[in-house]
């Protein structure tokens, strides 16, 4: 198997990566970083991440971590195969990106921070700043109430309309009648780890927003079938 | 197809295919809707500069409230600066714009994001730590640090320590990374460099140059923040 996937199973970093390859169908091997046992911070391991954090990947001797790095990585490789998760136009892959850079400023910022403060400080041995996760959790949803009009207008992160490329082709869809493609792009896929995480943690932020609830990442979380619900669903909408 | 003449406000002329040679000619010149002063914003005008793009800056008065009227919520729903419309194509978040803007003008200026896969994934790495393990924590110790106090609000100390300690001690993983290749993303500059500028700036203003004791981080920081581009946008996008 030709990825190598150094991580921890219950990372949520780690699934991130997980859930992207699965979504590629790119096969990987999980080489297990026991955190429990520090063994992000030996040596052996910091020649790989030097930030001591898992995860990162080796393919075929090529070396990356960051999770948003490696899931791109893996969109863009095996672009050909498996569900396509960077659109390719100029205008739709802007919007893409402007999703990803929601993702990590109006989601992850907050719903890690929240995790941090509920789960893995107190696994440290670090009280729980509850006046601060409380502040967290707020800021989440002062956003989400954001995401849930954005999703009353299209139905995925990153958009509606996919601009076409071919001027000609272009001209033709106009003429013949406005056809919407939606798609599911990485952004989408990046906030499920953190979501999933806040649902265990009995904070289902996602339901009390009709929009938001109906993004195919809470529809997944709920029903706990990740993979089979994209493979399924994912369809062009006429 | 109609070659239309574009002149930007530096005088720069462009020659563009029309798309439609039925529409009547559109100002074409790049706008930016923010604040001059603020780091999101600065961020795109660095970029636009960077790649030789001309822009009009659309000024923001945030005291008055114009981010929050309805007009502006439709472009920009969270209510935050900048946005662009680059002849109607509306679009915000400062990284996806300087992604766009490095993106559409490619072939000018300075060239910013990789093509090759393995170079491009690097380069994405490097993005990701920017925002990951710098300017989360930069920009935190700037709302203790400045702008909660100009809300009111009053300092929280040890929350601002805590942020400059892990700013700290990702930098000295820098200066690891830094010591082997020139830039980020490897020997050639990329957007992942120019984005750390902003959030760097406010450190060394506030009194706290935390790249000035790590030799390569210096010899890195004292590079991209004397490029013109910087120069040209550092106090005033």
């Amino acid at each position: 198997m030709s990825l190598k996937l150094h991580g921890f199973p219950l990372s949520t970093c780690t699934r991130r990566v997980a859930v992207v390859a699965k979504e590629k169908n790119v096969p990987y091997e999980l080489v297990v970083v026991d955190l429990l046992k520090g063994e992000q911070k030996s040596a052996a391991f910091l020649a790989k991440q030097p930030f001591g954090q898992v995860p990162y990947i080796d393919d075929e001797g090529f070396e990356l971590f960051e999770s948003r790095a490696i899931s791109r990585y893996i969109a863009t490789k095996w672009a050909d195969q498996g569900t396509p998760l960077i659109p390719a136009d100029l205008k739709a892959q802007s919007l893409f990106e402007q999703a990803a850079s929601i993702e990590q400023n109006d989601f992850d910022i907050f719903a890690s921070g929240y995790c941090a403060e509920k789960v893995f400080n107190p696994r440290k041995g670090i009280p729980t700043n509850e006046e601060r996760a409380a502040w967290l959790l707020k800021t989440l949803e002062a956003k989400l109430d954001v995401y849930d009009q954005i999703l009353g207008k299209q139905k995925y992160l990153a958009g509606n309309v996919r601009p076409l490329t071919s001027f000609a082709y272009h001209i033709l869809i106009m003429a013949v009648c406005a056809r919407r493609l939606q798609e599911i792009t990485l952004a989408d896929l990046f906030h499920l780890p953190y979501g999933a995480l806040l649902i265990q943690l009995g904070q289902d932020l996602f339901s009390p927003r009709p929009n938001v609830s109906r993004l195919v990442a809470a529809q997944m979380l709920s029903s706990g079938l990740i993979v089979d619900w994209i493979v399924s669903n994912f369809k062009v909408v006429e | 197809m109609v070659l239309r003449r574009l002149l930007g406000p530096n005088g720069l002329t462009h020659h563009l295919p029309s798309l439609d040679h039925h529409h009547p000619p559109h100002n074409m010149v790049l706008k930016i809707y923010g604040v001059s002063w603020s780091t999101c914003t600065r961020r795109v005008a660095l970029i636009a500069k960077e790649k030789n793009v001309p822009y009009e800056l659309v000024e923001l008065d945030l005291a008055k409230g114009d981010n929050k009227t309805p007009a502006y919520l439709a472009k920009q729903p969270f209510a935050e600066t900048p946005y662009i419309d680059d002849d109607g194509f509306v679009l915000f978040e400062s990284r996806a714009i300087g992604r766009y803007i490095a993106t559409k003008w490619a072939a000018q200026g300075t060239p910013l994001i990789p093509t090759d896969v393995k170079a491009l994934a690097l380069f994405e790495q490097a993005a990701s730590i920017e925002l990951t393990s710098f300017d989360g924590y930069a920009v935190r110790y700037a709302v203790e640090k400045i702008f909660n106090p100009q809300k009111g609000i009053a300092t929280n100390e040890d929350r601002a320590a805590e942020y400059l300690k892990t700013i700290e001690n990702k930098l000295d993983v820098y200066d690891q990374i830094l010591g082997k290749q020139k830039y980020l993303a490897g020997d050639e500059l990329s957007l992942a460099d120019l984005f750390h500028l902003p959030g760097g700036y406010i450190l060394v203003k506030l009194g706290k140059d935390v790249f000035d004791p790590r030799p390569n981080v210096s010899r890195w920081w004292n590079e991209i923040s004397s490029r013109h581009s910087w120069q040209a946008v550092k106090e005033s996008a």
